[in-house]
């Protein structure tokens, strides 16, 4: 296990960052768990339930106990099981409230008896679900976390009502969850493997790395990248592609995760490659000293999930490895002395 | 766009039948979906554009015409197993076939727009492969 010292934040690794390697022959559930552990990529275990539990959200009492028996027989611990509401189940409508409140509701369940102590939902589930949610949060033992994902800020009105609902309800089981896909430095060098693949000119991707670092909100450059994109002969398929890295990677500044303390129940450590630098293993498309003194500032001893995910991008580099190279990179930030003066 | 778009249909993927032929799909999305988000499947065998009426899938041992998916919310289709899309082109074990096919995934929790309509995440498929002989 990565353990890190007393009162700071432990890290652990999502199944979500094997995505690749669960595809590979001869590969399950178990031999996932097992790896991770024999890799010392613990303490923490977290999982997307509808991507690594077959069945699920109706898992019988045998699947249970199988999934239970597998973490712990590994000596991981279970930090958090990512969970969807899946609004947009049947086409031309949306889940009720009812409808919307019963789909968490069942999966709630389904966490605790996995023994689950946080489960996420993302931001489609919005402040009247998450306060009718609570009381069986506070029964069963979970926290519920809405993931802060890109394109997500701050900012966004969406955080702000939850914001508001969390400081009016006091409350420590409902809260936020952090994904520093929200506070990138740069566009991840992986897209361009994926851009290759798609037929787009590397001067495209520049372009849009380009656009992407100007300052100014997101949002705001979509028309500026259609229209240039388009003048470079980028296809309307193309164009699509390239409006998808504005909405995967934010340019929130990372010390404005401050800003949701004291309401964070969990944080992904979205990555998406670490390389060695001259000062060491560094991250090239986040800021990883700065997230590293705001948690450290806060107090926060939660978990950081370890969360690869250029693998939506290339298939290039070992998820195993990455996450080993985190982990290696946090250990040291989060265990160094406070800088001083350092802003 | 992504490393698993070109696992969709793999090098083993075409079984002949005596009904037709049958390809195993895999998802190009993480995480399972229910079947209603098959929103779109355009299949196009040799040149052959299949209307989505005439086919069929397997998930989890049960088939289902395909234009009764959008109704089966209960049913998800998982990570790593194949849907097995049945189509009326008939074939014989050996056959090769050119398969292209854009699948589009209406993902139910990434709501897109001031309407909140979901994402459809697509994949295109275009591959020669020959057609193995259903095991009995």
């Amino acid at each position: 296990m990565t353990d890190t010292a007393p009162g700071l934040p432990r890290l652990g690794t999502t199944l979500f960052s094997l995505t690749l390697e669960q595809r590979r022959p001869g590969r399950d559930f178990a031999s996932l768990v097992g790896e991770v552990a024999a890799r010392d990529l613990g303490p923490g275990l977290e999982m997307v339930a509808f991507q690594s539990l077959r069945g699920w959200p109706r898992l019988s009492g045998d699947q249970e106990r199988e999934v239970r028996g597998v973490i712990e027989s590994s000596g991981l611990t279970p930090s958090c099981l990512a969970i969807n509401n899946d609004l947009g189940l049947y086409p031309g409508r949306l889940l009720s409230d009812d409808e919307s409140y019963e789909y968490v509701a069942v999966q709630l369940r389904g966490a605790a008896a996995l023994g689950f102590p946080v489960a996420r939902v993302g931001i489609e589930t919005g402040p009247a679900i998450l306060e009718r949610l609570l009381p069986l949060a506070e029964e069963l033992g979970v926290k519920v976390g809405v993931e802060i994902h890109a394109p997500l800020t701050i900012d966004a009105p969406p955080v702000a009502a939850l914001e508001e609902l969390f400081t009016r309800l006091d409350t420590p089981w409902l809260g936020f969850i952090p994904d520093m896909s929200a506070s990138m430095r740069a566009v991840p060098d992986a897209v361009d493997d994926a851009h290759r693949v798609a037929g787009i000119a590397p001067e495209l991707t520049a372009l849009t790395k380009e656009l992407w670092a100007e300052p100014g909100p997101t949002m705001a450059k979509f028309p500026e990248l259609e229209r240039r994109a388009a003048q470079a002969g980028a296809t309307p398929p193309q164009i699509g592609n390239l409006k998808m890295l504005f909405t995967m990677h934010g340019r929130m500044a990372p010390e404005r995760w401050a800003d949701f303390f004291p309401h964070v129940v969990h944080v992904h450590g979205k990555f998406y490659g670490i390389v060695e630098g001259p000062d060491g293993l560094t991250d090239p498309s986040i800021d990883w000293p700065a997230v590293a003194r705001v948690l450290r500032e806060q107090g926060y001893d939660g978990y950081i999930s370890s969360e690869y995910e250029a693998h939506a991008y290339s298939d290039r580099y070992s998820a195993f490895d990455q996450v080993r190279a985190q982990h290696d990179m946090l250990k040291r930030l989060l265990e160094a002395e406070p800088a001083v003066a350092a802003r | 766009m992504g490393p698993l778009d070109d696992q969709v249909v793999r090098a083993d993927s075409l079984t002949a039948t005596p009904d037709g032929l049958d390809i195993a799909v895999y998802s190009h999305w993480y995480r399972a979906l229910p079947l209603p988000s098959l929103a779109r499947v355009d299949l196009t065998v040799d040149g052959r554009r299949i209307d989505p009426a005439e086919l069929s899938v397997t998930v989890n041992g049960t088939r289902h015409p395909l234009s009764e998916v959008a109704s089966a919310g209960d049913e998800y289709w998982f990570t790593t197993d194949p849907l097995v899309l049945h189509t009326p082109v008939e074939t014989a074990p050996g056959r090769e076939h050119r398969v292209q096919l854009l699948l589009g995934l209406s993902i139910p929790y990434i709501l897109t727009g001031p309407d909140r309509v979901p994402l459809v995440a697509p994949s295109a498929t275009d591959k020669t492969l020959t057609a193995a002989g259903a095991r009995s």
